[in-house]
């Protein structure tokens, strides 16, 4: 009869996921490390003309041509101002099957943390100003809450596309 | 080579012998007295039978050797391949095309598959003597011809298969078994001698070898097919009827056997007595002893009266002819996975790109030596990229010859007349191109037929000759395929696509549009979709699909029409996607890269006449509208002292583009941008520069069709105000 209780306990301690936390102005975000690839320093990127906001370009990640998305605009904030500590988080999306690169625009990276998912809470329904499927979940680490965000979602390539082609009509 | 491998090869093979067989009896259809075509048509349906029996496809072995008799008479000037005959060796074609297919995705040949086989043969019958129906594939019985060569006339054929054989999924019966569909096996000796003790022995590797005896007419081509897919692991060595001591004495001592041993078998197949052996190698051993030279031992047989002189003359010339074949084109290529191909390419775009950072290096080194290696590598590179390019192209004539078939077919049913001229099937472009290439061409084509060319009473009335004509023709101009799709059919009708561009709201009552603007109205997406009034609409994708496609090659589609007398489309086309010579520009510092075999000249753009008020110049009398880069592209405004204009060409437009500064010329390795820039126009791609910057690839065509775009909607906003005013 303990049998269940005891692999019930184990699920939960087996539930930890690895986030990459962020900051952008004075929030803080969390992206799932394994969606992240890498994190490179800002420098050279190549602006694309008649792109909207959230586009800042493109940049040369060693060969392999990848579009440079600025995060602050895309949750609804003020564009990122480049800055010493402002780097580029390189992830890895899926889209009709396929894997797509992208880089994003952080003003800092903070840390890779453990949290246990029954320390995650759901988003609130309003006050975040973030658009809902956004956010995975928030997080409290101290005194400060992580906003985790769904990457397939906030930087879904269809919407993106949708988003550019808009912008050129 | 494993079974999945050599199954692999066998379907490749039968597709490319598929192909020839249709293209051949297409030809014969003009030609049916063409003795090169037939043979050509016996030697595809011959070789499918023969791999297929090596994989114990029976079905499609029973098929096609049937089809093959018939062939074999028309080959012998037995029978003539008339019209109606021609028509139904087609769908015999489709047929061992359907059991391949089925036999390539493992599927059972269903009831209604092998039906249709049956009434397809049925319809042959007629053609076929009545003496060669009951002959089936049976190995074990014999033709009467076979059973005339007398016994010393059998092949030997000495076999030691590969350890590995059973594990790779082949099986030698099955090979012994084909063999047997050649002629008759007279002996089989299997040589155990190689099996190991029976503790180490391995239930899954093969130890046996086989000496086999076979009486046949077929050629030594033939029986070495048998061994097509095994002969990489296995030893085979085969002799010819007739052949001298010699070749059995040389085979004796190459094999590991027991010489002894091996020379019983021989006798015991009749392939040699025991007298002409014991007194071949009695000669051969007292001229070693004497150490004179060794003679061959075909003239000591001679001299012996066991051989005549004459037998060894036409078994010197038989290979001869076997040698000579072997050297012909069609056996000087070899099959390579396409993704390797691209995997080479890949990296030698790499190569490139590195080219040009060890460049902008050494410019800063003032190193001469270092520089003349670094150009004298740069020239290599160049050279290795154009021939792995070429490595790629594959001639437009396979796609074109496709279309021989449809169009065949499609007049057949439409019960018009149309003759199709191919030109320039030499013509190379990339293969991934070609992929890409057929929609759009068989779109083109089925119009023309459809609706293009007309019945032949209206032909006869407007005296044209009762057969219509299509054109497929393909040439390279100045780094460009050029493909034109030509018809001498009805031609456009430009007053009813004025017609029909006003219904749909594409156009107004008062739009003035030229020749060419109206023909090119066919291309909107919102005109092909609605009902068919015109004589270039409906069947599923419209003619924006074709555009479209041909947009996203990078190239272009015009169209040029007489009412009455013809159509012509004509597609231009990059000859590859992936390495471009580019000429860098910069404008508001942005980098860009234009296409080089766009450009005709750069010029200053001060030093040029403008049209007052105009976005135009005087070229040497030539009026060119020009863009600017940072207009079009909402750039900031720069500082450039001197603007330039670099003039491009794009099928029958010129334009200048005006930029800020003028780079150079420089390799580049075309980069796509991805799917979230696919909306934007005027940007093909993207590519990395010596710097590792990464610089914007210009498309010219969708750039100059994007202005013109824009100016338009500029313009009717600009008339919308007026007409507002006006009330």
């Amino acid at each position: 009869m303990n049998q269940p209780a005891k692999s019930k306990k184990q699920v939960a301690t087996s539930h930890k996921k690895q986030y990459l936390t962020f900051r952008i102005a004075h929030e803080h975000y969390g992206l799932e490390l394994s969606q992240t690839r890498e994190i490179i320093e800002y420098s050279g990127i190549t602006e694309v003309p008649l792109m909207p906001s959230f586009l800042r370009g493109v940049i040369n990640l060693r060969g392999e041509v990848v579009p440079v998305i600025d995060l602050a605009v895309r949750l609804g904030r003020k564009s990122i101002q480049v800055q010493r500590r402002t780097c580029i988080i390189v992830v890895e999306i899926q889209n009709n099957e396929q894997n797509h690169v992208l880089g994003l625009l952080a003003d800092a990276v903070s840390e890779v943390i453990e949290i246990e998912e029954e320390n995650i809470e759901d988003a609130p329904s309003f006050g975040a100003q973030i658009r809902a499927d956004f956010i995975q979940g928030i997080a409290k680490q101290g005194e400060e809450f992580v906003v985790l965000l769904d990457a397939n979602s906030a930087l879904s390539i269809r919407e993106l596309a949708h988003l550019v082609e808009a912008q050129l009509q | 080579m494993n079974i999945d491998s050599a199954m692999q090869t066998f379907f490749a093979e039968a597709a490319d012998l598929l192909d020839a067989m249709e293209a051949a009896l297409l030809r014969l259809e003009d030609n049916n007295q063409d003795r090169e075509t037939l043979n050509e048509l016996f030697r595809a349906v011959h070789t499918i039978k023969g791999s297929a029996g090596i994989f114990g496809l029976d079905d499609i072995v029973s098929f096609t050797h049937r089809v093959e008799n018939l062939l074999d008479m028309a080959r012998d000037g037995k029978l003539v391949l008339e019209s109606n005959l021609l028509s139904l060796l087609l769908p015999c074609r489709d047929h061992i095309a359907q059991l391949v297919d089925n036999a390539q995705h493992q599927r059972e040949n269903d009831a209604e598959c092998l039906a249709q086989g049956q009434s397809l043969l049925q319809s042959l019958s007629p053609w076929l003597p009545a003496e060669q129906k009951p002959k089936t594939k049976s190995g074990t019985k014999a033709s009467n011809a076979v059973e005339q060569i007398a016994e010393q006339d059998a092949w030997h054929i000495s076999v030691r298969l590969g350890p590995d054989l059973l594990r790779n999924g082949m099986d030698p019966i099955s090979i012994i078994r084909f063999l047997g569909t050649m002629g008759t096996v007279t002996h089989i000796t299997t040589i155990a001698d190689h099996l190991p003790e029976f503790a180490e022995f391995d239930p899954e590797s093969l130890y046996l070898g086989f000496e086999i005896s076979l009486k046949t007419n077929v050629s030594q081509e033939d029986i070495e097919d048998a061994f097509m897919f095994v002969r990489e692991e296995a030893d085979i060595k085969i002799i010819p009827p007739r052949s001298d001591i010699q070749a059995y004495v040389n085979l004796i001592k190459s094999l590991p056997e027991n010489p002894q041993r091996l020379g019983e078998i021989l006798v015991k197949s009749h392939a040699i007595t025991y007298q002409e052996l014991e007194a071949a190698l009695e000669v051969q051993k007292q001229q070693a002893v004497a150490q004179k030279p060794v003679h061959k031992l075909g003239n000591i047989l001679v001299d012996n009266h066991v051989v005549a002189p004459e037998i060894i003359e036409a078994a010197v010339d038989k290979q001869k002819a076997i040698q000579e074949r072997k050297n012909t084109p069609e056996n000087r290529f070899i099959r390579v996975d396409a993704d390797r191909l691209d995997k080479l390419i890949n990296l030698i775009g790499e190569l490139v790109i590195n080219r040009q950072r060890i460049d902008l290096l050494v410019s800063s080194l003032a190193h001469p030596a270092l520089a003349e290696a670094v150009t004298s590598m740069g020239s290599f590179t160049e050279q290795i990229r154009d021939a792995a390019l070429t490595l790629r192209m594959v001639p437009i004539g396979d796609t074109f010859q496709k279309f021989k078939r449809v169009v065949r077919d499609t007049a057949k049913s439409l019960g018009k007349e149309i003759e199709l001229v191919i030109e320039g099937a030499e013509t190379e472009l990339d293969r991934s191109m070609v992929e890409k290439l057929n929609d759009p061409l068989m779109h083109i084509v089925r119009n023309a037929m459809d609706h293009g060319i007309e019945s032949v009473n209206v032909r006869r009335e407007r005296n044209k000759p009762d057969a219509g004509r299509l054109k497929l023709a393909a040439q390279h101009d100045a780094g460009n395929i050029v493909i034109v799709i030509s018809d001498d059919g009805g031609g456009l009708d430009t007053a009813r696509i004025r017609k029909k561009a006003i219904a749909n709201g594409l156009i107004d009552e008062t739009s003035q549009l030229t020749q060419q603007e109206l023909f090119q109205l066919i291309f909107h997406p919102g005109f092909s979709t609605a009902e068919q009034v015109t004589n270039l609409s409906g069947r599923g994708v419209g003619m924006d699909v074709v555009r479209r496609n041909i947009e996203e090659l990078q190239g272009g589609v015009d169209i040029d029409s007489e009412l009455g007398v013809g159509t012509s489309f004509t597609i231009r086309l990059p000859l590859t996607l992936a390495i471009i010579d580019g000429f860098h520009v910069a404008a508001s510092g942005v980098d860009f890269i234009i296409p080089q075999n766009t450009i005709l000249e750069c010029v200053d753009l001060q030093s040029l006449n403008h049209i007052q008020g105009q976005h135009c110049v005087n070229l040497r009398g030539d009026q060119v509208p020009y863009i600017r880069l940072r207009d079009i592209f909402n750039l900031p405004v720069s500082q450039a002292e001197r603007e330039k204009i670099v003039v491009v060409q794009f099928g029958e437009k010129r334009a200048g583009i005006v930029v800020d500064d003028l780079h150079g010329e420089i390799q580049t390795v075309v980069k796509p941008m991805g799917p979230i820039f696919q909306a934007l126009k005027g940007i093909g791609g993207s590519s990395l520069l010596g710097t590792g910057a990464v610089a914007l690839i210009l498309d010219v065509q969708q750039l100059i069709n994007f202005a013109i775009a824009r100016e338009h909607t500029r313009n009717s906003v600009l008339s919308g105000n007026l007409q507002e005013n006006d009330k």
